[in-house]
């Protein structure tokens, strides 16, 4: 079993406290990605699992038992760095066997073990290169193979697709999906980009300054946020929030915003009369026809991308981003009708960004 | 930080030892082999020789000896005057050099020969070259006059200035070497700018080159100041601090002290010179150290 | 067209009358040594430009030790190759364990060692002279070529730490980190990644210390004093002990021992200009 528990996890760089109280478990064979913006201490925290930072406060435990005294080489984990960290003046295969090596392992199973690894990752023809002479994929595939060849109970990876250009990161991800599909090591996997988070993860964690906003599925996530930065960080194009007040009126119920805009609320909805919210709806839980409840529009900007065509339009006072499929018939100026899916709004607190619905 | 605080209160159990303990641990042992050396052949002799000028008396003598005396004007002359010479020679140099022509970087490569080449030879070399009977000057002079030329080391400001000269002969191309990377790192569009904007060859020395090289040629500078300070063998080998005693500078004269069996007076003679070097070594650490 | 080229001839011009000047003041010495090499005795002190009658003779009889100056000259030029060597491995030992300590492994005082050593460095290695010979005295290491080498080794270290540590910051930190986590220990981590990516600044900091102990005079003239024990550099400086020395065979002498550091030089040239300027000019 190599399962991975936080535990009150804290951690301070001199006098400035960077992560408070963190506390999660990984299952075995999950892949789990920590995702958050620049400085959410994500990474620190994957160090910290890592043995290259040293932990402040609180336990790590990997498969049930506590390494915070444990060197990184006897943690039995393997790491991916965000610049691959490969030894400049070995080859490929010497790359990969370099922990085996250090180890003073039979030379004959080493090699078996590089060329099981290059296998599966289609470096053979490049054991005998240098990493000089590699492209950033494979470069990053030999990061890989040497963590593989490592078998380890935990793989980390430290933002390792952010070098690749965009095309080579998306095949790389569906390579490193597939990859943990095949192993089923336990994964944890650092991100700032929260496409590789939705694409790759069995459970995400949001974080933000030091803490978890929240943790669960990627359509968990991304269906029931549990606040305004989760709802705003997961899912591309970003969630349009509006500021308004809440209306009960005559059975029927709507958040009332700048301009005298109606954005329509299932009944369900809780809530009281009068009561400030800030109202979020998915530009794809946008649509563009006529109904009862339909909220007028003033098309802006009109963005065809093939299949789906991406609209900027203007709601009263705020900008509203609208993903539709097909081609609408819609041109900068005119007027649209937008209906919107009243089962798929969020209402959040705007004193603490909490989600009420 | 977890095992200090074990470690600090009484009866808990020892302190673990952490991975970046052990890694200390390991620093301390790879930093040994230098700080073996620093104690031994550093901290011991430098201690040691502090308290051979311990006494006072020496002093005294010191400064009564008119040796001591010429040397100190020696040595201030030849610091100010030869590394100012030949740091302002190595910035025009550097300038020369810069130029991209095939010949000139043939003649780069020659530039270097006096920095390759050890000093005892060359200095020997000019030494001869010298001497007033057979020496190259005076025979090729005899032979073009009839007449016999200057005794050249046995003046002390002409034997000052051929140490001075000799001293410049030596390190010149060190430091034109440096300077020459300072101006590599300028950027060669400020000069093509300046060039449409119809700048002069010395508008562009004076706005563009000089600026970016003033502190490089400052530190240097200071740095030349303190190895012409311990330039022993363009004096030694040269003059050997003759004639009578008039061409010592600091860096021979301890010596000199030593084989008269006055090390007293050789260590007072360096402790003296401290107030000029420990300045000096101080800025440059101000602008180097880390 | 022909504007330009007049221009750019003028411009010629100006560069040769700044390079003739600076090719015979750099070659006047060294030719000057090597014609005296190359002359007999009684031509040597003539006062030519060439010497009517050109010979090797002079290197023939410092080869075979034929004059009483030149009794040891192999020895001698044995013990300078000695040390040269012994202080160029020994202070590269020094340098590259302390500069890993300092810039890998983070030692506690690191910053503090190095000031140390870059103190050392500046102090004029001259004023050290005579505390360092009261020193060897009370040792017990005088007429010890070790002292010489020892010595050597503490006036060199420093520079070579103070340019190992700049090389080594220069190495991505992942590299330690991933070494760590592949297993390694610090003294892997030393023997296998940081020795093999530091050969060329090492190279330039081994030749450093070598040259600066194959050129050394003032120590060897105070440590050493047994013939034998001599290096070549003190040996030169031992013929101005008289006045009829024979001038030729010690500039014949002095050839033969300028021409391993030029050449040494000359083959590294691109490991010593980067390498050493490197740590002078701070980017």
């Amino acid at each position: 079993m190599a399962s991975v528990s936080f535990r009150d996890i804290e951690k301070s760089f001199g006098s400035t406290k960077v992560i408070h109280g963190i506390g999660f478990d990984i299952a075995d064979g999950e892949f789990t990605v920590l995702v958050g913006p620049s400085g959410c201490g994500k990474s620190t925290l994957l160090r910290m699992l890592a043995g290259l930072e040293e932990i402040s406060g609180g336990t790590i435990a990997i498969d049930g038992h506590v390494v915070n005294d444990v060197d990184s080489k006897d943690r039995d984990i393997a790491m991916v760095f965000q610049s691959y960290a490969l030894y400049p003046h070995m080859t490929v295969a010497d790359n990969m066997g370099f922990s085996l090596k250090l180890r003073k392992a039979d030379p004959a199973l080493t090699r078996e073990r590089v060329a099981s690894a290059a296998k599966i990752l289609n470096l053979g023809p490049y054991l005998d290169r240098f990493p000089r002479e590699l492209s950033g994929g494979q470069r990053q595939r030999v990061a890989m193979g040497r963590a593989i060849v490592r078998d380890p109970k935990v793989f980390l990876f430290d933002e390792p697709l952010s070098n690749l250009d965009a095309k080579l990161r998306v095949a790389m991800r569906a390579e490193i999906k597939a990859l943990h599909q095949r192993l089923k090591t336990t994964t944890v996997y650092v991100t700032h980009d929260q496409v590789e988070a939705m694409t790759m993860a069995d459970r995400i964690v949001v974080m933000q300054d030091g803490r978890i906003e929240q943790i669960g599925t990627p359509l968990e996530l991304y269906d029931h946020p549990v606040n305004l930065f989760v709802a705003g960080f997961i899912g591309s194009p970003a969630m349009n929030v509006v500021s308004g007040t809440l209306r009960r009126a005559a059975g029927d119920v709507w958040v009332e915003a700048d301009g005298g805009v109606r954005w329509p609320l299932a009944p369900t909805v809780p809530g009281s009369d009068g009561q400030p919210v800030v109202y979020g709806v998915r530009p794809s839980d946008l649509g563009v026809g006529a109904g009862e409840r339909s909220v007028p529009a003033e098309v802006i900007v009109v963005e065809p991308t093939g299949a789906e065509t991406e609209l900027l339009v203007r709601v009263g006072a705020a900008e509203i981003v609208v993903v539709v499929h097909g081609r609408p018939q819609a041109e900068p100026g005119a007027t649209i009708a937008l209906a919107v899916d009243r089962a798929a709004v969020h209402l959040f607190d705007p004193t603490n960004g909490t989600a009420l619905t | 930080m977890s095992s200090v605080a074990a470690a600090a209160v009484p009866g808990a159990a020892a302190p673990r030892r952490t991975a970046l303990d052990r890694r200390q641990w390991w620093g301390r042992v790879f930093v040994l082999p230098y700080l073996l050396v620093f104690a031994v052949f550093v901290l011991y002799p430098v201690c040691y020789g502090l308290w051979l000028a311990r006494n006072p008396a020496s002093y005294a003598r010191l400064f009564d000896d008119p040796i001591f005396f010429r040397t100190a004007v020696n040595t201030v002359v030849f610091i100010v005057v030869a590394v100012n010479l030949k740091m302002a020679i190595a910035l025009a140099l550097s300038g020369f050099f810069v130029q991209p022509r095939w010949w000139i970087r043939i003649l780069a490569a020659i530039f270097i020969l006096p920095w390759a080449v050890p000093s005892i030879p060359t200095i020997l070399s000019v030494r001869f070259m010298l001497n007033p009977e057979w020496g190259v000057i005076n025979a090729t002079y005899f032979r073009l006059t009839g007449l016999d030329g200057p005794n050249w080391l046995n003046d002390p400001t002409l034997a000052l200035g051929f140490s001075m000269l000799m001293h410049i002969w030596k390190s010149l191309p060190f430091w034109t070497l440096i300077l020459l990377a300072g101006r590599l790192a300028i950027p060669a569009e400020q000069y093509e700018a300046a060039s449409v904007d119809g700048a002069s060859r010395w508008q562009k020395f004076r706005f563009i080159t000089w600026p970016s090289m003033r502190t490089l040629y400052v530190t240097m500078t200071i740095l030349s100041m303190i190895f012409t300070l311990g330039d022993f063998n363009s004096v030694y080998l040269l003059t050997g601090g003759g004639p009578a005693d008039l061409t010592h500078v600091l860096a021979t004269l301890g010596i000199r002290y030593l084989r008269l069996d006055q090390i007293d007076l050789a260590m007072a003679s360096i402790v003296v010179a401290l107030p000029l070097v420990l300045p000096l070594v101080w800025l440059m650490m101000r602008r180097l150290s880390t | 067209m022909k504007r330009i080229g007049r221009r750019s001839i003028a411009r010629e011009a100006q560069l040769l009358l700044i390079g003739i000047p600076v090719l015979i003041w750099t070659l006047i010495p060294v030719y000057h040594l090597f014609l005296f090499a190359i002359s007999p005795r009684d031509q040597a002190t003539s006062g030519r430009l060439w010497p009517k009658d050109p010979t090797l003779q002079n290197f023939q009889t410092v080869f075979e030790q034929k004059h009483f100056y030149l009794n040891h000259f192999w020895v001698q030029l044995g013990n300078s190759l000695m040390i040269a060597v012994a202080v160029g491995a020994i202070a590269l030992v020094v340098a590259t364990t302390a500069a890993f300590a300092i810039s890998r492994l983070r030692v506690r005082g690191g910053r503090l060692v190095m000031n140390m050593a870059l103190f050392t460095y500046f102090i004029p290695a001259a004023f050290l002279a005579v505390p360092m010979y009261k020193t060897m005295a009370n040792y017990g290491l005088l007429n010890n070529r070790w002292s010489l080498v020892l010595a050597m080794v503490t006036i060199a270290s420093p520079y070579c730490i103070w340019v190992l540590k700049q090389a080594s910051d220069k190495l991505p930190w992942e590299l330690d980190e991933a070494a760590r986590i592949d297993g390694a220990t610090p003294w892997q981590l030393f023997r296998l990644v940081y020795v093999p990516l530091m050969v060329p600044s090492l190279v330039a900091v081994g030749t450093y210390s070598l040259l600066l102990a194959w050129n050394e005079y003032l120590y060897g003239f105070l440590l050493l004093s047994n013939e034998t024990d001599l290096t070549l550099a003190v040996a030169l400086g031992n013929f101005l002990a008289a006045d009829d020395s024979p001038w030729e065979l010690l500039m014949a002498t002095g050839l033969v021992y300028a021409l391993p550091p030029a050449a040494i030089y000359y083959a590294f040239k691109r490991y010593m200009a980067s390498g050493l300027t490197a740590g002078a000019v701070k980017a």
